[in-house]
């Protein structure tokens, strides 16, 4: 069945490379029939390499060790599901991933808009197919997921910390999210391409941005309650390459999807846009060569493979690529109209765009910067926490202000007067929340105080919004189905709030102690008192080995009463892991107990307790996330009609 | 074995839908179809036309909601007013060309 | 994006703002920066360093008490002569003799004093060998 697998994969590169070759010369040469044949084939590579996933998919399940992948990353007693999920634990079942959704993706984009845009889709497709020629070359010359061996008695198994329900949704959904920045930049080097540098492509690829952002943004916060609950260090982020590499185009998309309505509204930033797209393509391309090429220390430590360099050689083409298209069709990217006045909403989106850019590049810089010393002072050194920390601060905060403010301006210009009124009731809340935390102690952290302001600015913003607007349409819903990339953005915004105030109160209030204690004593740990029970060693058998796991009980009193395990794990096969106690207090707003089992000394214990206030905004967060990004999305059947009319037009 | 058979059959099928564009030819040109210029200008006024109307919109929406004051409405609604119009007569101004 | 006559004074803004930020980074980077090293590069480094290595022998003590955690690193590919660790905090996951760790610290008097500690996440991503 492997060679199934592999004639696909074959299939899949001969097809993406015709799509690209031959999708060039129809494009350049004006013929129909070769652009629809080109187009035929990115939508057919989906279908073989859909035919090689499930051959690796059918092999995980049926344990099938014959396949060297399927025996690196499973063993016979993994359940189904999780066997299913190692198709992206490894390196070429990743890749595999990514050409699968990549060719998924453009298969949809160029069907759908076959009959709009015709003259930049003939472009679009040899684009998409390029890249999708890069990662099937990779996966059937380089990295193929369908080596095959005689046959074993077992494999290696999956590390129990990754048999989690969040890694089964998390790696797919960030693949969903970073190969879908593939499309917007197609349809950009498409617009420049066939020298189309309006609007249309901006306005063609706006669901696909926003869609491939929703997924981004989510499969980070799967994957950071996945740290919290399973590496359990008590933290849900550590500044870790692999997480950059996530979050750098997630920032970069955010700033693309606002900085995009100016360009549809005023006809300006035409340059910008193109250069923002590139680099939020770049950086997911990039942020895959980080974490496979071994290059950079990581709590993931890729071990350094092959295909580190191809990455990097991929990415420096493609950055050329687009550095030289921006660059020829600059005449044609002049602005239509200028910025009016630096109080006006496009201004205030440009101050986000700014902020958002720096702080990307902020985590760039701090991404690179043991490579760059390991060249050039032939010692590597790392950037540690605080400068992350710092620089989050200085740029997310005056972000979090300014999605406080920019709803609230007028476009092209606002007066200062004007402004001013309408800012006045949402800054008085501000005051007022601001006064009421210092007066009940919680004054202390003067970053978490501004965190604490700002959002509620922000919050009051959108709730006047919301109230204003529900007087003049008589019903929230009316109004947010008329509005709906306005107010899905308001919801998204709030969720943003939620954000700011978890990540705030959990990082600068709380507790953090390490308490050595004999069965049936107790400690306190910042309103709660924790009492120690003893811990039983708990053996269990598998097929694979024997695991043991050291479980302690405790119970707790104080601002909550309850109980809850934790445990230090070892497995025969696997080594140690261990199982933190979490309790979340609902009725302190989602505040957790957060317990360690640090060492064990025969019956005597060392914890760690963590007390973490509001840590679980963040998760709601998320998932508010997603609601706002659905309703921005939801397809308005008015505005279907009219941008049908207007790009079919281009026929009549 | 049959492995095989079904890769070559994945192929062969790879290599039809590629050729389908040439099989199903019905006789057309097989020039790709460019926008006049004509076509350019129409479309880039109907998105200039569009703009304008969706701009008005959301500021007599703002205005009714109370974010922007009477004074501040007064101001920003002639000039868009007359984008739009404009628009709309050298949209008319094109069509009458026919 | 804005017409010759209004750009100077905001290219000179932006270009202000970017040489500032541009400064500050790299001062911040170099004074928050700590050298990443093995055990075998380790020697003359005085200040807190990163120190990845393989965690070799017996470990002992207890890494929460006033005593420590002791072990021994090398480096993780191969020979070079070992550095003795002294560990005080929360020991990581997957911690064990043969595991690659990373550690924060500084020598002091012939043992590294550590105040912080990762390990790394095994057999994800464990590259395919070049057959």
């Amino acid at each position: 069945m492997a060679d199934l697998g592999r004639a696909a994969l074959v299939v899949s590169f001969g097809l993406a490379l015709y799509a690209c070759v031959a999708g060039t010369l129809a494009a350049v040469g004006r013929q129909r029939r070769l652009a629809d044949s080109a187009r035929n084939a990115l939508i057919a590579c989906f279908g073989s390499t859909l035919v090689a996933s499930i051959v690796l998919a059918i092999a995980l399940v049926r344990h099938d060790f014959t396949f060297v992948y399927v025996a690196n990353h499973t063993s016979r007693d993994l359940s189904a599901v999780y066997s299913l999920t190692a198709f992206w634990g490894g390196e070429e079942g990743s890749l595999l991933l990514w050409l699968l959704v990549l060719t998924g993706y453009g298969a949809l984009a160029v069907a759908l808009n076959r009959r709009l845009l015709r003259d930049l889709i003939v472009w679009v497709v040899p684009v998409i197919g390029g890249v999708a020629t890069f990662f099937a070359f990779m996966l059937f010359a380089v990295a193929s997921p369908f080596a095959t061996e005689t046959r074993q008695l077992d494999g290696a198994g999956l590390v129990p910390s990754l048999q989690n329900p969040y890694m089964v949704a998390h790696p797919p959904m960030l693949y969903l999210g970073y190969v879908g920045l593939t499309i917007p930049f197609a349809f950009a080097a498409g617009a420049m391409l066939s020298g189309q540098t309006d609007e249309r492509w901006i306005v063609a690829t706006r669901r696909w941005t926003l869609v491939a952002w929703m997924f981004l943004g989510f499969g980070q916060i799967l994957g950071s309650h996945w740290a919290y609950v399973e590496v359990g260090w008590g933290g849900y982020y550590a500044w870790d390459p692999v997480e950059n590499a996530a979050l750098m185009p997630w920032l970069a998309a955010t700033a693309f999807l606002h900085s995009v309505m100016i360009q549809e509204r005023k006809g300006m930033l035409k340059v910008w846009n193109m250069v923002l797209v590139a680099f939020a393509f770049e950086l997911s391309l990039f942020g895959t060569f980080l974490t496979r090429s071994g290059v950079v220390q990581s709590i993931h430590s890729f071990s350094r493979s092959s295909i580190g360099g191809w990455f990097l050689g991929m990415v420096v083409a493609s950055t050329a690529f687009a550095v030289a298209l921006i660059l020829w069709r600059l005449p044609l990217l002049k602005a239509r109209t200028k910025l009016e006045s630096p109080i006006s909403r496009e201004a205030a989106f440009l101050y986000n765009n700014l902020l958002f850019v720096a702080l990307t590049l902020t985590i760039f810089w701090g991404e690179i910067f043991p490579i760059l010393t390991q060249l050039f002072q032939g010692i590597s050194r790392t950037i540690g926490r605080p400068y992350f920390d710092f620089f989050l601060r200085v740029f997310g905060l005056p972000l979090l202000l300014l999605m406080g403010i920019g709803p609230l301006v007028a476009w092209r210009r606002s007066s200062v007067r004007g402004l001013l009124r309408t800012l006045a009731w949402p800054a008085a809340a501000a005051v007022v929340t601001g006064v009421a935390l210092t007066a009940v102690g919680h004054g202390t952290s003067r970053p978490g105080l501004i965190a604490y302001t700002f959002s509620a600015f922000v919050f009051a913003t959108i709730v006047v919004e919301v109230v204003r607007g529900t007087r003049v349409t008589g019903s929230l819903f009316t109004l947010v189905s008329r509005n709906r990339r306005r107010y899905g953005g308001y919801i998204v915004h709030a969720s943003v709030v939620l954000l700011a105030v978890g990540i705030a109160a959990s990082s600068t209030a709380g507790a953090n102690v390490f308490r050595t204690l004999k069965p049936g004593q107790s400690t306190r740990v910042d309103g709660y008192t924790v009492t120690y029970h003893g811990t039983k060693s708990i053996p269990s058998v598998t097929e694979s080995g024997t695991t043991v796991e050291h479980r302690a009980f405790l119970s707790f009193t104080g601002r909550a009463t309850g109980s809850m395990t934790t445990s230090q794990i070892d497995s025969s096969t696997l080594g140690p892991s261990r199982e933190v106690g979490i309790y979340s207090n609902w009725r302190d707003g989602g505040t957790d107990l957060y317990t360690i089992n640090s060492a064990q000394n025969g019956q005597t214990i060392t914890l760690q307790i963590l007390v973490k206030p509001l840590v679980n905004l963040i998760w709601i967060a998320g998932y508010v996330f997603v609601f706002g990004s659905l309703v921005a999305l939801w397809p308005d059947a008015r505005e279907q009609r009219r941008l049908v009319s207007r790009l079919a037009f281009a026929r009549a | 074995m049959i492995w095989l058979v079904v890769g070559a059959l994945v192929a062969v099928a790879a290599v039809v839908l590629v050729s389908l564009p040439f099989l199903l030819d019905h006789g057309e040109s097989d020039e790709l179809e460019t926008p006049t210029p004509r076509a350019e200008t129409r479309l880039a006024l109907i998105e200039e036309r569009d703009r304008s109307l969706a701009a008005l919109k959301e500021l007599e929406f703002d205005h009714q909601t109370g974010k922007i004051d009477d004074a501040d409405y007064r101001a920003l609604v002639g000039p868009l007013r007359r984008a739009a119009a404009s628009s709309l007569q050298a949209l008319d101004a094109l069509d009458a060309q026919d | 994006m804005a017409r010759p006559s209004r750009s100077p004074a905001r290219l000179v803004l932006a270009l202000a703002v970017a040489g500032v930020l541009a400064i500050f980074l790299i001062y911040t980077a170099l004074a928050g920066s700590t050298p990443s090293l093995q055990p075998s590069n380790l020697a003359g480094h005085r200040g807190n360093v990163d120190l990845t290595g393989k965690v070799v022998g017996h470990v002992s003590g207890n890494a929460s008490t006033a005593d420590g955690l002791r072990f021994r690193l090398h480096n993780i590919n191969g020979d070079s002569p070992t550095v003795p660790i002294l560990y005080h905090g929360s020991v990581p996951d997957l911690f064990k003799s043969g595991r690659d760790v990373n550690v924060t610290g500084h020598m002091e008097n012939g043992t590294f004093v550590a105040t912080a500690m990762t390990t790394k996440c095994p057999s994800k991503y464990t590259a395919t060998q070049n057959s």
